[in-house]
């Protein structure tokens, strides 16, 4: 019955174990957060690897929690339990958002959100919101801690700036700027358990006014092999008032930076079209929020 | 490579002789032999396979048995009352004709219980979202749908007594 490859099975308990193992057999290994897509993979013969080192129950790698600052999601912090974060609702929205849409809730409640952003698939649902909100990803090794925003994170398909020895230990997410809204949306073939055709989050700052913007970062997911975050739509809006002719000027703009492929989920022209609609309904809905924040 | 790990599987611990690569649906299967978990796509899509763990719906065709070790593990066999009688969820499908070829029904009982578990007052949208992750080919998904609701209905109702 056996149809994985032969591999050795490790389970640290400690963060400092696993840093120790990477450093030791990082090259020879892989590490198990969720299994979601490495089993699949190791199943499906895509990889192969002489070692696992289970990182799902090393309790110190998941978790939420609040600061000062804003919030720290522990790598290993399960996809439902951030769906269910009543405390993540208010300032966060648009991550739970995302986390509620990935997979069913069996998938959930064994994928993390550490592994979502590491398995680095352009379709994937978190780096999005992730990278609007201006998380930041903490890499740690035995050698010491490095810190990349979120949108630096995926370099291409199935490729992160990861070295060997190194693990994503936390996401940093500061607290949402004053008079500011950020929101997320998706668009797929069906209403569950598909893979996304686009995804897309938006990050609206308004001046103390209410009104005129003060920044705007518009990040497509799914549209290249990295999440994009967009310098047209900033370069039109801030210093603006929002208003139909820009909303327009928007969708064609996000259009313009998007490079989709074409793919048996959807054509590279319905994905263009997908990225004007979603970008002319979430910043709509952004500064609409951030007027009310 | 061969090791013995101890699964405790519906309150009961089983000593069985793995390996790393060993998922936890063959060894509930074949080796502890409880088959009413059932093995449909082996990809994580169809949910034929899913049990409590530490009492949350997973999925045992993409789960190592070993990363199983040390938490309390459910199958459809663990739910049914000591004396032998259905699981009032188990009455609820029965009783609205939810039933027809059962072979996702386990998968979809033990989804609907973890449910109602964590919200015992779910929505027809939070049901079906709880279950969009369990494929039924045959039943059209109305009379699951309700006897989760009557299920939930007969929860609330005790509750509040
Ligand atoms: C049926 C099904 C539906 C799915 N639907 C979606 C969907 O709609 N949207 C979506 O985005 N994804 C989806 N996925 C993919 C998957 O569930 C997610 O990508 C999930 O978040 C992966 O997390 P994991 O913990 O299971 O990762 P794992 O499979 O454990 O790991 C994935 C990769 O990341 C590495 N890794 C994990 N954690 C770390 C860490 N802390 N540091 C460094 N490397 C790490 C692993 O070594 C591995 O290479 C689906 C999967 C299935 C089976
Ligand atoms: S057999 Fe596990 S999800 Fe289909
Ligand atoms: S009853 Fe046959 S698959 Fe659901």
């Amino acid at each position: 019955m056996n149809i994985l490859s032969n591999f050795q099975y490790h389970a640290p308990k400690t963060k400092a174990e696993v840093l120790e193992l990477l450093a030791d057999i990082g090259d020879r290994s892989k590490m198990l957060a969720g299994g979601t897509d490495l089993i699949i993979m190791l199943k499906e013969k895509m990889i192969e690897t002489e070692n696992i080192i289970n990182i799902g129950d090393v309790e110190e790698l998941a978790g939420i929690k609040f600061t000062d600052e804003g919030v720290e999601i522990g790598a290993c912090t399960k996809i439902a339990d951030i769906e269910n974060s009543t405390e993540l609702v208010k300032d966060y929205n648009a991550l739970v958002h995302a986390a509620g849409e990935l997979g069913s809730y069996q998938v959930r409640t064994m994928a993390t959100l550490g592994g979502n952003i590491s398995h680095s698939s352009p379709a994937g649902e978190t780096p999005t919101p992730l990278a609007a909100l201006n998380a930041s990803v903490v890499i740690e090794s035995k050698r010491g801690t490095r810190v990349v925003k979120a949108e630096d994170f995926i370099l291409g398909n199935r490729k992160n700036v990861l070295e060997k020895d190194e693990m994503l230990t936390k996401f940093v997410i500061p607290a949402p700027a004053a008079n500011s809204a950020t929101v997320y949306g998706y668009i797929g073939l069906r209403n569950a358990m598909e893979i996304d055709a686009v995804n897309m989050a938006v990050n609206v700052e308004l001046e103390a006014d209410k009104k005129t913007v003060k920044s705007v970062k518009l990040v497509m997911g799914s549209v290249s092999p990295k999440p994009i975050v967009s310098e047209a739509v900033p370069a039109l809006l801030v210093g603006k008032e929002l208003n139909e002719d820009l909303v327009e000027k928007i969708g064609e703009a996000a259009m313009s930076e998007a490079k989709p492929i074409s793919d048996i989920r959807a054509s590279a022209e319905y994905r263009k079209d997908v990225v004007g609609a979603l970008a002319r309904r979430l910043t709509k809905e952004a500064y609409e929020l951030a007027m009310e924040a | 490579m061969k090791q013995i790990i101890t699964l405790n599987i519906n309150n009961q611990n089983y000593d069985v002789v793995v390996t790393p690569m060993d998922l936890l649906v063959d060894v509930i299967r074949k080796t502890v032999g409880l088959t009413g978990t059932k093995k449909g796509c082996g990809q994580g899509d169809c949910g034929a396979c899913t049990v409590l763990i530490d009492g949350k719906p997973e999925l045992s065709c993409i789960k190592l048995a070993v990363a199983s070790v040390g938490k309390k593990i459910t199958t459809i066999e663990g739910i049914a009352n000591e004396d032998g009688t259905l699981h009032p969820i188990q009455d609820a499908f029965l009783d609205h004709g939810a039933v027809q070829c059962g072979f996702c029904t386990p998968g979809m009982i033990l989804s609907a219980k973890a449910l109602v578990d964590r919200n015992p007052n779910p929505t027809q949208k939070e049901i079906k979202t709880a279950i969009s992750g369990n494929t039924c080919r045959c039943t059209g998904y109305i009379n699951i749908i309700e006897a989760i609701e009557s299920y939930a209905n007969s929860v609330a109702e005790k509750e509040a007594k």
